[in-house]
């Protein structure tokens, strides 16, 4: 009787496994499908702009040489590298990456500060704080604009990298990011620090900080394609070159005759590598607290 | 020294620490105070204006007559704007379309590389690519795809059909236009989605797929009764989330479509933007920025209460 539930038992996980087999062919062929749909696009881009004929391109686009190119060039590149001129693509990307590299450098700081205060810290009104913040998470960038367009006008900050940067240095779901992450680790490592007499700046800094480092990445992938990738913002607040962020003077472009395609291709390409870079660096890391965080918060 | 310090009186004793203890609170405060002072400023001060705003007529230039206050006149107009109900509608539209086709690819996927395949972490973050690229850069990208009549897109579905459909005018067709930025946003921001379904099915522990095989459960079976209930709050979640962005569409249509053709592309951001910058009419377009909130809002408690009734 037993026997013949165990022989069972095999044969039916036997013809589970076979099933599972040619499944995983099946799941195979599913997942190169996705990723030829996800990649082509990109690819597409990439191969453009190795193009040197800006009306070659266009042409291209009606076949499958979109996706092919006969003697590539970095001549666009080049092209785009230029800091002055008509079309300084170059200038823009600069001015995008000073203003990245701000907006998280700070809000790494102020926001992981804040984080840090609200988890350990011993404030009368911290859970008030707390609450607050997590509160304030529900207003989006979109319908506070208006009004914080007329208050940057009137301060007469419009145009510089000012504006850019500090509105979005502080955020609601980064400090929220940090206090969680604070506030996971052990009570033990607070206490003896604070025993030894270290100040809580100094706990802060010499012992939860380095220790911080998955929240440190995700904090930073997430501001960072965020502030890269900011849009509408700028457009509303530069009104000349000098600040001007990639993002808008390639919308700007776009508008125009596509006479430049060459270029914007290369530009392109450009505008990603910075942000892939960020990304390829800190992923480790990113995945598991971004999503830890995301669901449960 | 250790030895005599029990000698010391306690006031002194308790004095230093008190000090300490002050000391700690001004750095606390200190701390604090930046990520405060800049919320306020730029968040909370901005966000109590634009109720005020919304209920003034307060223009883009100032001008000589000063800012009057008009009550609710911005939302009782804005009601009768037939575009606004448009955009409403069709943010609505993108919506209906978006939830499905991105959610469930992401869903699909993250099912597909949950599993043991080869070169899982490399398609993982290869899916992730076009949602760290900028949506300007994905707006050139499948500008030059939707190409009329002989993009790439079109050449493939012709190659593909043998030429039996006709090359469709993705950003042209008011019957098309949503639908393909409804196609260019998936594309774009599926990766996130999958990355948060691909913890989900993690945090489904192996124990309860071993006791569902015990019990004799099939592969569906499986999927449905444990797989299933166990993503319940990551569904909520992306469902929420992708909602919220949906209602928000913006950049896409404003670099592709202005909200055209024939207002077909029209969402409520954008129309906000050119009310307030085109039109110039800064009270009545926060009057619409505070309906986005609402609506925002709206969308958020939703959220909370099914957690809450998933006992999350």
């Amino acid at each position: 009787m037993s026997d013949l539930v165990i022989s069972t038992f095999e044969t039916e996980a036997k013809r589970e496994r076979s099933a599972i087999g040619s499944l995983r062919i099946v799941q195979t062929a599913c997942i190169f499908v996705i990723a030829l749909v996800i990649v082509s696009p990109l690819f597409m881009l990439v191969i453009a702009s190795l193009k040197d004929d800006r009306f070659q391109i266009l042409a291209d686009m009606g076949s499958f040489r979109a996706f092919w190119v006969s003697n590539p060039t970095l001549s666009n590149f080049a092209e785009v590298g230029n800091l002055s001129g008509e079309l300084a693509f170059g200038r823009y990307l600069l001015n995008s990456l000073i203003i990245l590299a701000t907006t998280v450098g700070a809000g790494l700081i102020i926001n992981s500060m804040a984080g840090f205060v609200l988890a350990w810290g011993s404030l009368r009104g911290r859970a008030l704080i707390l609450s607050l913040v997590i509160a304030l998470y529900v207003i989006p960038q979109e319908s506070i604009i208006m009004p914080l367009v007329i208050m940057v006008s009137r301060a007469g900050i419009t145009d510089t990298f000012t504006v850019q940067i500090v509105p979005w240095v502080a955020s609601p779901l980064y400090i929220f990011l940090f206090y969680q992450f604070f506030a996971q680790l052990p009570k033990e490592l607070f206490e003896a620090a604070e025993m030894d007499g270290a100040s809580v700046f100094r706990i802060y800094r010499s012992i939860f900080l380095p220790l911080s480092l998955p929240a440190l990445a995700t904090v930073s992938i997430l501001m960072g394609i965020e502030s890269w990738n900011q849009y509408l913002w700028p457009i509303l607040v530069t009104q000349t070159d000098y600040a001007r962020p990639i993002s808008v003077a390639i919308a700007t472009f776009f508008g125009q005759d596509s006479i430049y395609w060459d270029r914007a291709m290369a530009a392109s390409v450009l505008m990603m590598i910075p942000i892939l870079a960020l990304y390829l660096v800190f992923q480790r890391w990113f995945v598991s607290s971004f999503v830890g965080s995301a669901v449960k918060g | 020294m250790t030895l005599q310090q029990p000698a010391l009186p306690a006031t002194a004793l308790a004095r230093p620490a008190r000090r300490r203890d002050r000391g700690r609170l001004f750095q606390e405060i200190g701390m604090l105070a930046p990520a405060v002072a800049l919320l306020t400023i730029f968040l909370i001060v901005p966000f109590l204006l634009s109720f005020w705003t919304a209920m003034t007529n307060q223009p883009l230039v100032p001008r000589p007559t000063p800012v009057r206050f008009i009550g609710l006149t911005n939302f009782l107009r804005i009601f009768k704007d037939d575009l606004f109900w448009t955009s409403l509608w069709n943010v609505s539209r993108f919506t209906f379309w978006i939830l499905p086709v991105q959610c469930g690819l992401a869903f699909a996927t993250a099912l597909l590389l949950h599993q043991k395949l080869p070169l899982r972490n490399f398609f993982r973050g290869l899916f992730f690519l076009p949602a760290i690229t900028s949506m300007v850069v994905v707006c050139v990208i499948w500008g030059t795809l939707f190409q009329y009549p002989t993009g790439p897109l079109n050449q493939i579905i012709g190659f593909l059909s043998g030429g039996r459909i006709q090359p469709i005018d993705w950003l042209g067709d008011p019957n098309w236009a949503m639908f393909s930025i409804v196609l260019l946003s998936a594309w774009q921001a599926y990766g996130f989605q999958m990355i948060v379904y691909l913890a989900g099915l993690q945090g489904i522990p192996d124990e309860l797929y071993d006791a569902a095989r015990i019990d004799g459960a099939n592969a569906f079976q499986r999927f449905w009764h444990v797989t299933m209930p166990g993503l319940r709050p990551t569904h909520v979640f992306v469902l929420v989330i992708t909602t919220i962005q949906a209602f928000k569409l913006y950049t896409q249509v404003a670099i592709l479509t202005q909200g055209g053709p024939k207002s077909s592309t029209e969402t409520v951001v954008h129309y906000m933007v050119r009310a307030g910058f085109e039109e110039q009419k800064l009270g009545y377009a926060s009057a619409v920025s505070v309906i986005l909130f609402v609506i925002v809002l709206i969308i958020a408690l939703v959220q909370r209460q099914l957690l809450r009734r998933f006992d999350v």
